[in-house]
């Protein structure tokens, strides 16, 4: 079945040029001194870097997302990994449910989650709105981080946990010593994708933000839906960087399989 | 002491996604039959269903998360098979390029479009340069611009899910099925497509669902183009009309569930290995 | 004495009763086995003793204390796993270590104490390498050593040796005895392999669908197996269903649909099963039968097998199907051919 099929290496050449030729071009055009988005770029600067620092609101909000999400997944990983840890350690009654439920807020359309929690946290529980983009963050982490640190534990041989209480240890112990250490990297990596998805969210913080609250992809979407220059291909070269670096990590920790498998 | 010692570790992550998430979704679908604290009242939804605007919308995103749906499907089906059928290294390499673009930021991808089929974009430019058109395309701002642009943000889940599909079908099948006489098309037909056909129906599922409800893409690509989502938040946040805005919602989720629940039956019925 | 009893358990899994009113007492100092099919409770019963699991009624007495309700962490049991169960992110040292660690041992004993352990396992050297880095047999070592280093009151092995290859099975059991005996501590080993239990036990219990149906020392349960389950599970591959018995002088003679047989002398006073091995049965092709055969039958070959040193032969006769081994095939039967079988009397064993 290995032999080459040039009409279908074509095809599947185009789709690449279709999903990374938009990615490349904006790259390119970054670099262009110009005011106007330039294909192929007639100048060379790096004046659009400069830029994304120059312009208020980009270092702020950069801020704002980055704080998010650690402060999202921290919770997310506190509630979380004893969640992912009963669930496969543990037969319930309910299961499915449970695991229901956990997956839902990948299930509810993302728009309709902002909404809800822009009436229910700001106005009906009248949260602070920092607190309401810090709980609708931790709500769509938390399937991530239980689905991979899930994943982690299918793959653990819980008879070392039974060792380790045979030697002495206790429950809390056990965990500590003996678990934790073997799920390490699968938490890891399921922060690394928790992050991104906060990081990048749309949905949920443009429902949450205003004057002097806002996260980067919403700063972003009201920029380009206000100026067209090149400081928001600078920028995206930049999240590029960033998206490239947490892909490798996760790449390493857990293998493609990760992404692949559903 | 194990019973409830299992229950205390799930306790803090049932009770956080009830009070945050389950109670506000529930509340606001109920919400939509009370518009007035009174009575239960469906006549909301009655004279919704006989508003054009609103048909005209529901219409547009119907078709566009539709037709996304199937542009992904052709496009993806053919690349996928391409791809699992590489060596492992080379697999390897095409998975993190599809990869790639599926954790980038939708706002990056959205607006690489923006520059590429915008006004005074690329593709104008190149095509008056060489004089095929005079006047520039209007893409940007239209539906078509919502497809182009959510196909590049689902084509990517599409791929992988159909890469993940064809890599658990054994290559000693392949190998079985030509041994016993099919040829290479029959070896396709006969053996590797009814074999992906569930995950078909759920890299389906996942890029319908996902259109359908999608809000960057429309928000940046649309214009004044308005989809459900762009439709809802325009009630929530500009025009402050809530009853409104939970409706849209409380249809989103419905036809999220039906379509979700829907599918997952289907696939485990066209699933051939039962 | 008794080391510890287990006093009419009762241990159920989802409504069904994997052990019921079940009884075991072990001595100070013995290897007991409990052998038996999977599925006959024999790991239960050991997880038991271990405390991974509750008994829904019923005690466990240890030194004469309730050890009911005492949790696995207090109990200062070695348990030694099917799968090593080695901390994959610890060294082989600290693997060993771990036990001494919760016990809060100082370092300078804990050095001392992980090192003379690891020289009876014969794992000197090995102590900065991760189980990753170890063969089935040197993780077993590992494993056996983190159990022996606590200095366990009581030392339990989950089929230790069942993912290892036929040659190292055979050395590691060896050195398991040898290891229990020097250290002379008191130990409950589970398997499904007869060899091994056989081999290693003081005792061994058969066990089957949550019941012990013998507990003895190897020889006695080969030889003398009280039941048809026990006899059956340790080779005894023929069984004669007697109508009858009834004492002689110098022995009982049992019938069969008319047809008498003298067995000897038994401690069974009641069974009524006969049960006797393939490879003491005797053939002989029916023009070629000695004058005298000790309980001689009629038949005819149905299949004959050959197996390298001998031949099986499966024959039908008036009171049943038989299987025998001969070894002394010189001209082997036929299929079809008319014969006599002999059933030496010493060889039968009357079981419940």
């Amino acid at each position: 079945m290995r032999e080459k099929h040039i009409g279908l290496g074509i095809f599947t050449f185009l789709v690449f040029v279709f999903l990374l030729g938009p990615l490349l071009i904006i790259s390119v055009t970054s670099f262009e001194q110009g005011t106007v988005l330039k294909f192929p770029p007639e100048s060379f600067s790096l004046d659009w870097y400069k830029n994304i620092f120059e312009v208020s609101g980009f270092l702020e909000t950069f801020k704002v997302s980055i704080y998010l999400s650690l402060a999202g997944n921290l919770l997310a990983l506190l509630i979380g990994i004893p969640a992912a840890y009963a669930l496969n350690r543990f037969d319930f009654k309910g299961k499915a449910l449970l695991e229901g439920i956990f997956v839902s807020p990948i299930i509810i359309p993302g728009i309709v989650l902002g909404f809800t929690f822009l009436r229910f946290f700001i106005t009906y529980y009248q949260l602070p709105i920092y607190a309401g983009l810090f709980i609708g963050h931790t709500v769509i982490m938390l399937p991530f981080i239980i689905r991979v640190v899930s994943s982690s534990l299918a793959n653990f041989d819980f008879s070392i946990e039974e060792a380790a209480v045979s030697l002495g240890a206790s429950r809390i112990g056990t965990f500590f010593k003996v678990v934790l250490p073997n799920i390490k990297s699968g938490i890891i990596a399921g922060v690394l994708i928790a992050f991104l998805e906060s990081f990048n969210n749309v949905d949920i913080s443009v429902f949450m933000t205003g004057p002097g609250v806002s996260t980067l992809p919403i700063e972003m979407l009201t920029y380009v839906q206000n100026y067209f220059d090149p400081t928001i291909a600078a920028l995206s070269v930049v999240l590029m960087i960033i998206t490239a670096l947490f892909m490798f990590f996760v790449e390493r920790l857990l293998g493609l399989s990760y992404f692949t498998k559903r | 002491m194990r019973n409830y010692y299992k229950y205390l570790l799930i306790l803090p992550g049932v009770l956080f996604l009830t009070i945050f998430m389950l109670v506000p979704i529930g509340m606001t679908i109920i919400s939509t039959f009370f518009p007035n604290e009174a009575a239960a009242d469906t006549s909301n939804y009655a004279s919704l269903f006989r508003d054009s605007y609103f048909l005209e919308i529901l219409w547009t995103t119907l078709r566009v998360s539709i037709l996304t749906t199937i542009i992904c499907m052709v496009l993806g089906f053919p690349a996928a098979y391409f791809i699992a059928r590489m060596s492992a290294k080379m697999k390897a390499v095409l998975l993190i390029l599809t990869i790639f673009p599926l954790l980038t930021s939708p706002v990056v991808r959205s607006f690489s479009w923006m520059v590429i089929i915008g006004r005074n974009g690329l593709v104008n430019e190149a095509l008056m340069g060489i004089g095929i058109i005079q006047e520039p395309l209007e893409i940007l701002y239209t539906p078509t611009a919502v497809i182009i642009g959510l196909v590049h943000l689902f084509l990517p889940l599409t791929i992988i899910t159909l890469v993940g599909v064809m890599e658990s079908i054994e290559s000693d099948l392949l190998t079985a099925a030509a041994s016993l006489g099919a040829s290479r098309i029959g070896v396709f037909a006969k053996v590797v497509l009814p074999l992906c056909v569930p995950g078909l129906v759920i890299g389906g599922i996942l890029v319908f669902v996902g259109s359908f409800t999608a809000y960057t893409t429309p928000a940046l690509l649309g214009g004044q183009q308005r989809v459900l989502s762009t439709l809802l938040y325009q009630n929530a946040n500009t025009l402050n009309d809530w009853h409104m805005a939970s409706i849209l919602a409380a249809i989103m989720i419905v036809v999220t569930l039906i379509v979700i629940t829907c599918m997952n039956l289907l696939a485990n019925k066209l699933n051939p290995r039962r | 004495m008794s080391l510890f009893t287990l006093q009419d358990v009762t241990v159920a899994y989802q409504k069904q009763a994997i052990l019921q009113d079940f009884n075991l007492s072990i001595g100070e100092g013995e290897l007991v086995s409990l052998l038996g099919p999977s599925g006959c409770g024999k790991t239960t019963t050991l997880r038991l003793i271990a405390g991974f699991l509750q008994s829904k009624q019923g005690k466990f007495l240890f030194r004469e204390k309730d050890y009911t309700k005492v949790p696995v962490n207090k109990r200062n049991f070695g348990f030694v796993f099917q799968n090593y169960a080695l901390f994959p992110h610890m060294t082989v040292f600290d693997n060993v270590a771990f036990g001494l660690r919760q016990r809060k041992v100082s370092k300078a004993s804990i050095k001392d104490r992980v090192l003379r352990v690891l020289d009876i396992v014969s794992l000197k050297g090995f102590e900065e390498r991760f189980p990753a880095a170890l063969s089935g047999g040197q993780k077993q070592r590992v494993a056996i050593a983190r159990a022996l280093v606590i200095e366990p009151d009581l030392l339990l092995f989950d089929e230790p040796l069942s993912n290892l290859d036929a040659n190292l099975r055979v050395n590691m059991r060896v050195e398991i005895r040898r290891i229990q005996q020097e250290l002379g501590i008191t130990t409950v080993y589970v398997s499904h392999d007869q060899e091994e239990c056989f081999s290693i036990s003081d005792k061994v219990a058969i066990m089957n669908k949550g019941i012990i149906e013998q507990l003895s020392d190897p020889a006695t349960i080969y030889r003398q197996p009280k039941t048809k389950f026990v006899a059956d599970f340790i080779g005894f591959k023929n069984f004669i269903q007697f109508d009858s018995r009834r004492q002689e002088s110098d022995g009982i003679a049992a019938t069969v649909q008319g047809i008498t047989l003298y067995v000897q002398q038994q401690d069974n006073t009641a069974g009524l099963v006969g049960a006797i091995r393939p490879d003491d049965l005797r053939l002989y092709a029916l023009d070629a039968a000695p004058m005298t055969v000790e309980n001689a039958v009629q038949g005819k070959v149905l299949i004959s097998t050959y197996l390298g040193r001998s031949y099986q032969y499966e024959v039908q006769t008036s009171i049943g199907r038989f299987t025998v081994n001969d070894d002394a095939a010189a001209a082997p039967l036929a299929n079809g051919q008319d014969i006599v079988l002999e059933i030496p009397k010493k060889q039968i064993v009357l079981v419940d």
